[in-house]
């Protein structure tokens, strides 16, 4: 029987938050108690979180509201953001210099109008991968109310293709969503070094089967809050079958081990 | 079955969708994870209606327990809609009638619709739409539709979508009294399923899930994680579609 009510049964730390408002979309909440008290509620203690000005807009001013946002509120992760602009890569060298850098997420290509290549994006994927630090790649979009239309994705293509010059990048696919599901499996076979983050993929009956077949290390929770409610993936994932270990690893310790590669 | 009450989903399509499938197994899988007690399904691939509402009625033959069918027609091929509606009803036992408006360039609030809203409103038949950004489809023009059909039922499939729709189909449920909003979306954007209810009303709510596309399970977490009452979520999750399907 169905219970009326749900909170987490494992520790768990959201690998995709986003805080600060963007200019179509202002956040339901304005500091991190806010935030806090909404993933509380749900049984998530920690999260990864980026600013969301940067993923459309500049990089490196979003980073710079990052830390003023969350206050060294330690229940908070940064995540910086990554265009593809040599003061946006100068920016995460002189973070990473200061040992404050284990993750990046790029900026959303798409809503930026630009193409995810390597002739434009090559110096910041190559210092990346250097560095061993895992990169975030979001193929979601999002709901324009300008225009009262989905905004423009990624290319599923262009991500498979530019990843694939950089074997040895450890990535974090982000928004897979129903329109990816002919592709989840050939990025994690192709791309041996990727992750799945499970935000949108709510497929009929196949979240279990792909975890099945590429292993619960391979997938992170993340809510993509507040894009998206914490709560139903969340409730999802506690809800596909998985043995104890397997959830613990895909609600943190996967999350945990990958920012553990990114460590300076 | 939830604590005290039963779960129906009031949206999805049987079988192939590209990769992924509502086969039998894969649906009563999902159902069986999270007590899910029926699906209602529909097949809008065919605008003659024949071929998807014979798929329909087999995979409701094969499961009659747990599955329950609607018909789906098309006014881009007028001449078929009643006989088929009348076959489908009559003889192959679907309960009632999916129409997907962006498949037709045709407004849901234009003429070539009446014929479907006049055999429905004869009936007392549940009418489900799909609602949300596309030209044909606003919320806003069930509000021409609903005084017009009173003794049918109409969903808004979606809930319109996205924020904007969405006070649409709010707006519309408050000024009449037979239509209802149905919850399955892609965009699960915090706050939503609270929206609908208090914007709506908790007994004008319906939990869907557009199998295959999005399984039952995240789609039910939509509504166990809204903060929302237990009476509501009860009444989300099953207890309403209950009322409408006239089921035990």
């Amino acid at each position: 029987m169905t219970s009326l009510n749900f909170t987490a049964a494992v520790p768990v730390i959201d690998a995709n938050v986003g805080v600060g408002h963007k200019n179509k979309h202002p956040a339901p909440f304005d500091s991190p108690e806010e935030l806090m008290a909404e993933m509380h509620r749900h049984g998530v203690e920690q999260a990864l979180v980026h600013h969301q000005s940067g993923e459309s807009g500049s990089a490196i001013e979003a980073n710079e509201h990052l830390t003023a946002w969350c206050r060294d509120d330690n229940r908070l992760m940064y995540q910086w953001i990554a265009g593809p602009e040599a003061d946006s890569v100068k920016q995460l060298q002189d973070l990473r210099a200061a040992s404050k850098v284990d993750n990046v997420r790029l900026h959303d290509c798409a809503a930026a109008g630009l193409p995810f290549v390597d002739w434009l994006y090559g110096d910041l994927l190559e210092w990346l991968q250097a560095e061993k630090i895992p990169l975030w790649v979001s193929m979601a979009n999002e709901w324009d109310p300008t225009w009262l239309s989905p905004m423009p994705m990624t290319p599923v293509t262009e991500i498979m293709e530019t990843l694939r010059k950089f074997p040895d990048l450890v990535t974090v696919l982000v928004g897979a969503h129903y329109s990816h599901a002919h592709f989840v499996r050939p990025f994690l076979k192709l791309l041996p070094n990727s992750y799945i983050e499970l935000s949108r993929y709510e497929v009929l009956a196949d979240l279990e089967k792909v975890i099945a077949e590429y292993g619960a290390q391979r997938f992170v929770y993340g809510s993509f809050y507040p894009r998206y409610a914490v709560g139903p993936m969340l409730y999802y994932i506690h809800n596909i079958g998985l043995n104890d270990a397997d959830l613990k690893e895909i609600c943190a310790g996967n999350l945990e081990a990958i920012l553990k590669r990114g460590e300076k | 079955m939830i604590e005290g009450g039963v779960v129906i989903d009031f949206h999805g399509h049987p079988g192939r969708w590209g990769l992924t499938e509502s086969s039998p197994e894969n649906l009563l899988h999902s159902m069986d994870a999270i007590g899910v007690d029926y699906s209602v399904l529909f097949n809008i691939w065919h605008p003659e209606g024949r071929r998807g509402n014979d798929n329909t009625a087999a995979m409701v033959v094969a499961h009659p327990d747990r599955l329950i069918g609607f018909a789906y027609v098309s006014p881009l091929m007028p001449e078929t809609m009643l006989p088929e509606l009348t076959r489908a009803i009559d003889e192959l036992k679907l309960s009632g009638i999916k129409l997907y408006p962006p498949f037709t360039g045709i407004n849901l609030n234009e003429p070539p619709w009446d014929p479907i809203y006049e055999f429905a409103n004869e009936r007392g038949l549940v009418v489900i739409w799909h609602t949300g950004i596309e030209a044909a489809a606003w919320p806003k023009f069930v509000g021409d539709v609903a005084p017009r059909f009173p003794k049918a039922i109409f969903v808004c499939g979606h809930s319109g979508n996205c924020p904007p729709m969405r006070a649409q189909a709010i707006e519309v449920a408050q000024n009449n009294a037979n239509v209802y909003l149905e919850t399955c979306s892609t965009f699960r954007s915090p706050g939503a399923i609270e929206e609908l209810v208090n914007g709506a009303g908790a007994d004008r709510v319906l939990y869907g899930s557009d199998v295959p596309l999005m399984d039952h399970r995240p789609q039910v977490g939509k509504i166990v994680t809204a903060d929302i009452s237990d009476e509501a979520k009860r009444l989300v999750l099953g207890e309403n579609a209950r009322r409408l399907l006239k089921l035990p």
